[in-house]
């Protein structure tokens, strides 16, 4: 069945649109389309993609309004003629669907995305006792893949460029969950700031369409409640 | 416009058109607050001031705004509730629930009061 | 535009970011860079799902693992490596735990570990089923944690520099901006990854096509045993993604159109869990001989996991089930999954000896892009991850101790020349890059695939030839210099055609039948001749071979049955 993919394009100074035939198969995904246009029609067409089997997070691509792994996305499942490919929002777009990720990178850097500990064995390391109980606390905020989509759906990350975004402070409460961490008291400094969980105001489009279902929302929430306890005890304990 | 796309409704989840309609009635809320302050506080030009603003608006023509300025109170309020509760880490899991309730009560409570401004409007 | 370094590391996979992480830990006065084509964590190590192996309990020994691997590796491996390889590992594991690494555990916390193809004790560390994704934002993780490290994220490598016989660095493009930058380095670690793209059915993401190994060759760095790829028994069709051994290793079984659990006329010892050319060579004679199932994407064999319960299936194994029902619509609780022998993993890689050292003086080379040999002509599963660990700390180590008595920074006037290369490309010309990869493809699969032979590889050294001859007027139609996926793919079909000149011509010349080599006119194992490595020398005309006998120490060639 013939489908058309309506991709927005950017050459660098202008944004248009670029439609393209393609011969839709069952199971075949938008990502195998995007392949096909690059081989059959416009090989300029840009677009991340490496795994295609959702684990990298390099194809999140809004299709038909929502961002979702293009990888992922069977064609005929999307039940409609037309396909519009669009670049995630909230990103600066580089070229076609191609959008600029150093500034995702930068925030989950500064949430100190990595287990802190006092004492540093590297030389002669020792195995840490950790439950079942204790790493299902915190296993599933540990699979997000950095893709992007929950970044582009938040309200509060598109009206300022500061905010720290869901991704990283899901990343921030996997670490604070985690039994074997011992830094809690730098990464909440971060969280509690200017530009971080005071910001969310559940919208919880995040979770809506993460692929992972990770609950960046649910991460967030706990990350509130456990930044109110933390800014008390700050607060009483200065008294 | 950035602070647009707080309003954008297409391919957006309910819990993210709620979030979209919690911050318009909020706006609508703050400037009628402004306008409620303004209208009471003209009673310090004199009892007549006052009673003619009342003349005008508690009349049957207006009451078509005072219901859907009820509508946007209740509905901020109710929903600021259940805001409350999940931004204190709790009842994630009921969300999907809470939400369809957090409507369901908006409905009722508006009904309500609109019958009751109805009544007391009409004089009956 | 030129960026100096003491260490330049190309690749940022599980293997570059663990030499990064061991070069800081030596000295945090050594400036470090990491320059990828892709964000790290896009890497393709996090395609990896199984375990990674190491001696941690009672009952386990290092001589045995160690065995296990030589016998797995059908004799091919250097012992010594081995040795060496299998100490190490149990420390890494530790470090993964210290750094956050979110290992399954059994009920009283401790590190869990399951049982994998050709070990011969339950030694394979786990995460879940995504493995290799959690180990790489571990290292991720942790590599930001060092302040000397730099990320070049998204620099396409186009040629090594390597002059007076030592390495001066590399050159790249920077995807974004379309610039050919220099970087020089004092040492150079090439951590690239394989090179499966080569194959038409793979379980390779779609970026792994043999950078480093293209550039290493050309720039006169030999490659060690090119002609062993490991089919990996269950590839999922017909995307080709990886369904893990851990599968086989819950419990899973593999059965024909007969229902028959065939692996039992094959391997009656180890049956599912035999190593992985003998599994892939079990199933594709039950395809050949008409016992496969059908299916619009060809024969196929199940792995049937139904018996194993949706609760163990959802606690061991969850990303098999999501990928089963997304990309095959089929859930592995109720029906059997439809799979059929992929190409895998490349044995062979840039020739280092056990101290990651190539020939060059200052160029290492860890993870799959290097051929210790550890692996020898057959990988054991949960054995590459845990190489990538433990080579890629020695490499890290060895390059910043390389770097610290090394006193000047080399420098070279190689941009120039470069950059008239590259812009070469922009011509008029009939050839599209796409097409010769799809005929690449489909040359690889038909005649390098399991079962070999001298007529069909003879064909398939003829073609690529002729393909090569094509690729001389291949035309680059996107003119553009931002984000140039054209022109990457371009290079990168350039570098996939050298890599399977050596591939084919190299398995022409084995005249016998090893680990995941095996040909149908010599199908017996002939340790009097060919216990040797194979390595490939760069010419104009073609790969010149030599030959390398391979070190035993503890363990003579015996027969090889499961």
């Amino acid at each position: 069945m013939d489908v058309i993919f309506r991709v927005r394009r950017f050459d660098g100074e202008k944004s248009y649109w670029s439609d393209f035939v393609i011969p839709a198969k069952k199971g075949m995904t938008v990502l195998e389309g995007l392949y096909y246009i690059k081989e059959n029609y416009d090989g300029s067409l840009a677009f991340r993609a490496s795994c295609r089997m959702g684990i990298c997070g390099s194809c999140a691509v809004k299709i038909n309004g929502r961002p979702v792994l293009a990888c992922e996305t069977q064609i005929l499942h999307l039940n409609s003629t037309t396909i519009k490919i669009e670049p995630l929002d909230n990103f600066e777009v580089i070229k076609d669907l191609v959008t600029e990720f150093d500034g995702f990178f930068t925030k989950h850097e500064a949430v100190k995305p990595y287990l802190i500990r006092k004492e540093d064995r590297y030389s002669e390391p020792e195995e840490l006792i950790q439950k079942p109980e204790q790493l299902y606390a915190y296993y599933k905020y540990s699979l997000c893949i950095k893709c992007g989509a929950c970044y582009s759906v938040c309200p509060a990350s598109s009206s300022r460029d500061d905010y720290l975004g869901p991704a990283a402070m899901t990343a921030a409460y996997r670490f604070i969950a985690d039994s074997r961490d011992e830094g809690d008291g730098e990464r909440m400094q971060i969280v509690c700031g200017d530009c971080g969980v005071w910001r969310c105001h559940f919208a919880a489009e995040c979770s809506e369409v993460c692929p992972k279902k990770v609950e960046p929302a649910k991460a967030v929430q706990k990350l509130r409640f456990r930044s109110s306890i933390y800014m008390l005890k700050k607060f009483f304990i200065r008294w | 416009m950035r602070w647009l796309k707080w309003f954008e409704f297409r391919g957006k989840s309910l819990f993210h058109i709620s979030y979209s309609l919690h911050r318009l009635t909020g706006i609508v809320l703050v400037i009628y607050l402004v306008m409620h302050l303004s209208y009471l506080t003209s009673i310090r030009m004199g009892r007549e001031v006052y009673e003619y603003f009342t003349s005008i608006t508690l009349t049957p023509a207006f009451l078509i705004f005072d219901i859907l300025l009820v509508l946007a109170g209740v509905y901020h309020g109710v929903n600021g509730l259940r805001l409350i509760l999940h931004e204190f880490g709790l009842g994630y899991e009921l969300r999907r629930p809470l939400l369809y309730l957090c409507y369901l009560l908006t409905l009722v409570l508006w009904l309500y009061a609109s019958y009751q401004m109805y009544l007391f409007v009409m004089g009956v | 535009m030129r960026i100096r370094n003491d260490i330049v590391i190309v690749g940022a996979g599980l293997a570059g970011m663990r030499a990064a992480i061991a070069a800081s830990e030596v000295s945090r006065d050594l400036s470090i860079a990491i320059v990828a084509k892709t964000y790290p964590i896009r890497c393709h190590s996090v395609c990896a799902e199984g375990g990674t192996a190491a001696v941690m309990r009672e009952g386990d020994s290092f001589d045995l693992h160690a065995w296990d691997t030589v016998k797995g590796a059908d004799f091919l491996a250097d012992q010594d490596a081995v040795e060496f390889f299998v100490r190490e590992m149990p420390k890494e594991i530790l470090r993964l735990d210290n750094w956050g690494c979110p290992w399954s555990r059994t009920q009283d916390g401790k590190i869990a570990q399951r049982p994998f193809g050709g070990h011969s004790f339950d030694r394979t560390v786990f995460a879940a089923d995504r493995t290799g994704f959690h180990e790489v934002h571990t290292l991720y993780e942790r590599m930001l944690s060092y302040p000397n490290i730099v990320r070049f994220d998204e620099y396409f490598m186009t040629n090594l520099v390597i002059e007076d016989g030592e390495v001066k660095g590399l050159t790249a493009i920077e995807l974004k901006t379309g610039d050919i930058i220099l970087f020089e380095a004092k040492a150079v670690i090439i951590a690239t990854g394989g090179a499966g793209r080569l194959f038409g059915f793979t379980t390779y993401s779609h970026q792994v096509t043999g950078d480093g190994l293209a550039v290493a060759y050309r720039a006169g760095v030999p490659l060690k045993d090119m002609e062993f790829f490991q089919f990996h028994p269950t590839g999922l069709i017909p995307s080709g993604i990886l369904m893990t051994e851990a599968c086989r290793g819950e419990g899973g079984y593999l059965r024909n159109s007969k229902g028959e659990r065939f692996m039992e006329k094959y391997a009656p010892a180890k049956m599912e869990l035999a190593p992985r050319d003998v599994v892939a060579r079990s199933m594709w004679t039950e395809i050949l001989e008409g016992r496969g199932l059908e299916s619009p994407y060809g024969p196929y064999i199940a792995l049937d996991l139904t018996h194993l319960g949706e609760e163990r299936i959802n606690e061991r194994l969850p990303l098999i089930r999501d990928a089963a029902i997304k990309f095959a619509g089929v859930d592995p609780v109720e029906e059997p999954i439809p799979v059929r022998p992929v190409a895998h993993y490349t044995m062979g890689g840039i020739h280092t000896n056990m101290y990651c050292e190539t020939p060059v003086r200052g160029l290492y080379a860890a993870g799959e892009a290097a051929c210790v040999s550890i692996h020898g002509a057959n990988r054991l599963g949960s054995n590459s991850t845990a190489e990538c660990l433990v080579f890629g700390r020695v490499a890290g180590e060895r390059a910043a101790e390389y770097a610290l008595k090394k006193s000047y920074y080399p420098s070279t006037d190689f941009l120039k020349e470069e950059e008239k290369r590259i812009n070469s490309l922009f011509r008029e010309g009939e050839e599209s890059a796409y097409e010769i990869k799809a005929e690449l493809n489909r040359t690889m699969d038909e005649n390098l695939w399991i079962f070999r032979n001298e007529d069909g590889m003879a064909e398939a050294v003829k073609k690529i030839r002729e393909l090569k001859e094509r690729y001389k007027n291949v035309s680059v139609a996107d003119t553009s210099k931002k984000f140039n996926t054209d022109l990457t793919f371009a290079l990168e079909v350039g570098f996939m055609l050298d890599l399977a000149e050596v591939v084919a011509i190299g398995a022409l010349k084995r005249r016998e039948s090893r680990g995941a080599h095996y040909r149908t006119d010599y199908p017996k194992r002939d340790d009097e001749r060919w216990l040797k490595h194979t390595l490939a020398y760069y010419s104009k005309d073609g790969p010149i071979f030599e030959y390398l006998p391979v070190t035993i120490t503890k363990w003579q060639p015996v027969e090889r049955t499961y």
